[in-house]
């Protein structure tokens, strides 16, 4: 007990530890005489606001704070985000957006509305075409416009009448009037409008009150994004895709209902749970696909009674844009966990045998398919035939099949051993000066558009490559 | 005389010289002095009589003056043989007759040299206490040790000295360049290109007599269309090659380091291109229903600029008409005013009222999507 107490006495005295605060004595030096009255100093230090302990008084007044030991200081500032997070499907919807006016943009007069006489004029070859409102609304129905496309910069959607629309123009309305299918599919370089062409293809179609069959990404059938089913009794097993023949129907239903209500059934369709007697307009029997599980039977009667021989029925254009995707083996399993081929899939294989030529479209009509070169799979034997169809143009040289390449593929060349192939290539200058025209006109080049700024642009971008004219012009900050 | 006497005194100094330290412990005493077992090193005796020795070789030095004492000593002498005291007595006789003048002068030559040469015949120690005789001149140095490497102004710098070096050798060579170049020429041979015999070319390595792995590789290169075979056995003779078949420029091409020798490794490849030849020539299997494989190879294209871009003057003239047929449209499009600038057209739109093509058409209504929020738009798309 005292050796403790012999040790504190050799501490230094330090009164502000040993002795509590509250028994210090205030001791108040003040000044021998002083007219101001005594002020008592409060002798505990204010409380919160207690200067840290290193404190350094600069001589001019400044009190500089010491060095404080900051925890967590190299931890980074999160900004937390309040917002609400976009509900489920809001981002997609966004993405896939597609506006097709901006008040901003100027009204272009005179410009002459796309009509079926329009698409096969050659006085109108190089000219822009307003697509009309009715058109239009069709055309979204199907999801023919892209997100990527630049329908938004313009005040109405207007299309470039090109050399090669006129030509597939053509070649459709003779198909049509002897009855016969037209099996094309249309290749080009990287940007060069294959697309649009197709856009323009089935515009044609419904502008000449055909049914059309649109389907926007041939990936979207093949990429696993949809349910499927096996079909019973088949063999090889075919599968369904019910989820995406329900779209297909509602496609239908809304762009070409008025042509459905004016067909009637010719079939009793036993298969249905709904009854329709012989006579029933089509439209009410595609509105009765209302749940995906329901719609095969469905979906099978429609086309059933669309493709119905000597009962009076329209023209068909099945179009598809994205080729390369179903002309491989499709990202679904079967119940062995192989690989299904896309032309097993029942949608699929309806296109590939209308573009084969196994079946025929009793009334005439068209297959069209464009190639996709942004987003598309290396498919050896769809570019080898593509390039045997080309040669067979002459316009390039016959190309070999490498002997050794295991990617190719049997089934794939046999579906398009017989097809017609549109190669799509750049604009002529005529056609570029026009379709410049009409970005001045809208306000969105502010050049005069003469023969110089023409050939510019159009040296610009890749010698008339539509894609990289409107990119090097349109999309570039320099305007 | 400078020069002989230098030799001279070499060849004394070898003769002279003291073999250092060494010999001093050559046990000359009797090994039973020392003691059997002892941890001090053993010393050489102390040499007393030095000074004794020396006079005994002076002595000896003054009684041999001139040749005259020489041939009396030698006769003098009893380990002689007969005839060498003939000759020897001959020479004495020929001395004899001499005229007193030379045989002085002789006398006195011999006094010189023997003078010269008296500190050379001196027995060189080695400096007690030294380290490696580092106080002892370097006798073996030819030149003047002392002063050589001072520069004494009278020399261009060692950069100077690299220069003419540098000079020289230029010269050398353009020397060789115009007299021994020339030349050459008579031992040129004109080029034969290889006949049809000489169908296989081979390549060696060499590496200037070096032991070398590589060197014992040979490489060998035919093409199958010089062997004199039909276009079928060319082809089988290439599908057989497999890999070694370059469909490009349609050249085998093998090689072999198999075998230790380089003869060896030829020998074999002759042996493999008899075998894929007489192979080639079996029309048992053709080898038609093969393809050629060339996945081995890479076919490169090379971009060469097209003809049709080329500036010849016609196309020159057809640039010319099209740039005037353009300029030409251009000023028609503006006296009708049907030119279009979007400049001008921005003004119009934003000076005038809208007119009233726009009542009628009205722009399609669309419906908007749903508005994303305010801290979205940033990252958004176009």
């Amino acid at each position: 007990m005292s050796v403790p107490n012999g040790l504190r006495c050799l501490l230094r005295p330090s009164t502000t530890t040993s002795i509590p605060a509250r028994i210090v004595p205030v001791t108040v030096l003040a000044a021998s005489f002083s007219s101001t009255s005594l002020l008592g100093k409060n002798p505990l230090p204010p409380k919160g606001k207690a200067p840290p302990s290193r404190v350094k008084v600069l001589p001019g007044g400044h009190i500089r704070a010491g060095k404080k030991m900051q925890l967590g200081k190299f931890k980074k500032n999160k900004q937390v985000d309040r917002s609400r997070p976009p509900a489920p499907g809001e981002r997609k919807a966004y993405r896939k957006r597609v506006t097709l006016s901006n008040n901003n943009a100027l009204p272009v007069e005179g410009l002459e509305e796309m009509s079926p006489q329009a698409m096969v004029d050659p006085e109108k070859v190089g000219r822009m075409l307003a697509l009309p409102n009715e058109l239009v609304d069709q055309l979204r129905a199907v999801e023919a416009f892209k997100p990527t496309q630049t329908w938004n910069m313009f005040r109405q959607p207007s299309i470039l009448q090109r050399k090669e629309t006129r030509e597939l123009a053509e070649k459709m309305q003779a198909a049509a009037g002897k009855g016969e299918t037209l099996k094309l599919v249309i290749s080009g370089d990287r940007l060069v409008g294959k697309s649009m062409l197709l856009l323009q293809a089935v515009s044609y179609a419904y502008l000449n009150n055909w049914i059309v069959f649109h389907i926007p990404e041939g990936q979207e059938l093949t990429n696993a994004s949809t349910d499927y089913a096996p079909i019973p009794n088949t063999a090889p097993t075919q599968y369904s895709q019910q989820a995406y023949a329900l779209r297909i129907l509602q496609f239908l239903r809304k762009a070409n209902q008025k042509l459905l209500l004016d067909l009637k059934t010719v079939f009793p369709h036993p298969e249905l749970v709904q009854h329709f007697p012989v006579g029933t307009s089509l439209l009410q029997v595609a509105n009765a696909a209302k749940e995906p599980d329901s719609t095969w039977p469905i979906f099978n009667a429609v086309l059933q009674e669309l493709t119905a021989e000597g009962a009076g029925r329209p023209p068909i254009l099945f179009s598809l844009d994205g080729l390369s995707f179903v002309m491989k083996a499709s990202e679904y399993r079967s119940p062995a966990f192989e690989l299904i081929h896309s032309h097993d899939l029942s949608i699929v294989r309806r296109f590939v045998d209308l573009l084969s030529g196994k079946t025929k479209l009793p009334s005439g009509g068209a297959v069209v398919a464009a190639t996709s070169r942004g987003n598309s799979p290396r498919n050896p034997s769809m570019e080898l035939m593509i390039a045997q169809q080309e040669a067979k143009q002459g316009l390039r040289e016959q190309p070999v099949k490498e002997p050794y390449n295991r990617k190719y593929d049997d089934r794939v060349e046999a579906a398009m051993r017989d097809i017609e192939v549109l190669r799509l290539s750049s604009v002529s200058r005529s056609e570029a000066r026009s379709l410049m025209e009409y970005w001045a006109a809208s306000g969105l080049l502010r050049t005069a558009v003469d023969e110089k700024a023409v050939s510019d642009k159009w040296a610009l971008g890749g010698n008339g490559n539509l894609g990289e004219m409107e990119r090097a012009t349109l999309l570039t900050m320099r305007y | 005389m400078a020069a002989a006497a230098q030799s001279l005194r070499l060849a004394f100094r070898t003769a002279n010289r003291a073999a250092p330290a060494f010999p001093q412990f050559r046990p000359q005493q009797q090994l039973s002095l020392l003691r059997p077992l002892s941890t001090t090193a053993p010393r050489p005796r102390r040499r007393d009589d030095d000074e004794v020795e020396e006079q005994d070789d002076e002595e000896d030095e003054r009684s041999l003056e001139n040749y005259g004492d020489v041939y009396a000593e030698f006769l003098r002498s009893d380990s002689m043989t007969e005839a060498e005291k003939a000759e020897t007595k001959r020479a004495m006789d020929m001395w004899e007759r001499l005229p007193i003048e030379e045989k002085n002068k002789i006398t006195q030559n011999v006094r010189e040299i023997r003078q010269e040469i008296y500190p050379l015949k001196r027995t060189m120690r080695a400096i007690r206490g030294s380290f490696w005789n580092d106080e002892e001149r370097d006798s073996e140095m030819i030149t003047n040790e002392f002063g050589e490497d001072d520069f004494e102004e009278d020399d261009i710098t060692s950069m100077g000295h690299a220069k003419l070096e540098e000079h020289r050798e230029m010269r050398q060579y353009a020397r060789i360049a115009v007299w021994d170049m020339p030349l050459l020429s008579k031992l040129a041979k004109p080029f034969e290109p290889p006949s049809s015999e000489h169908v296989l070319r081979f390549r060696y390595t060499s590496y200037m007599g070096e032991f070398h792995p590589a060197e014992k590789k040979v490489v060998v290169q035919f093409c199958p269309s010089d062997l004199g075979l039909t276009e079928q056995q060319q082809s089988k003779l290439a599908k057989l090659a497999g890999p070694r078949y370059n469909p490009e420029t349609g050249i085998i091409r093998m090689s072999c380091e198999m075998f230790e020798h380089q003869a060896q490794n030829k020998r074999y490849l002759g042996d493999l291109v008899e075998t894929l030849i007489a192979e080639a020539k079996n029309p048992k299997d053709t080898f038609e229903d093969v393809p050629l494989d060339t996945r081995h190879h890479e076919f490169k294209v090379k971009p060469k600029f097209p003809k049709e871009w080329r500036l010849t003057p016609e196309r020159k003239q057809q640039l010319e008409e099209m740039r005037k047929q353009a300029l030409l449209t251009d000023e028609l499009k503006k006296r009708e005013g049907t030119l279009i600038d979007g400049v001008t057209r921005i003004q119009q739109a934003l000076a005038g009222p809208p007119k009233k093509v726009l009542e009628d058409k009205v722009a399609e209504l669309v419906a908007a999507g749903p508005r994303p929020s305010r801290s979205r738009t940033m990252g958004a798309r176009r």
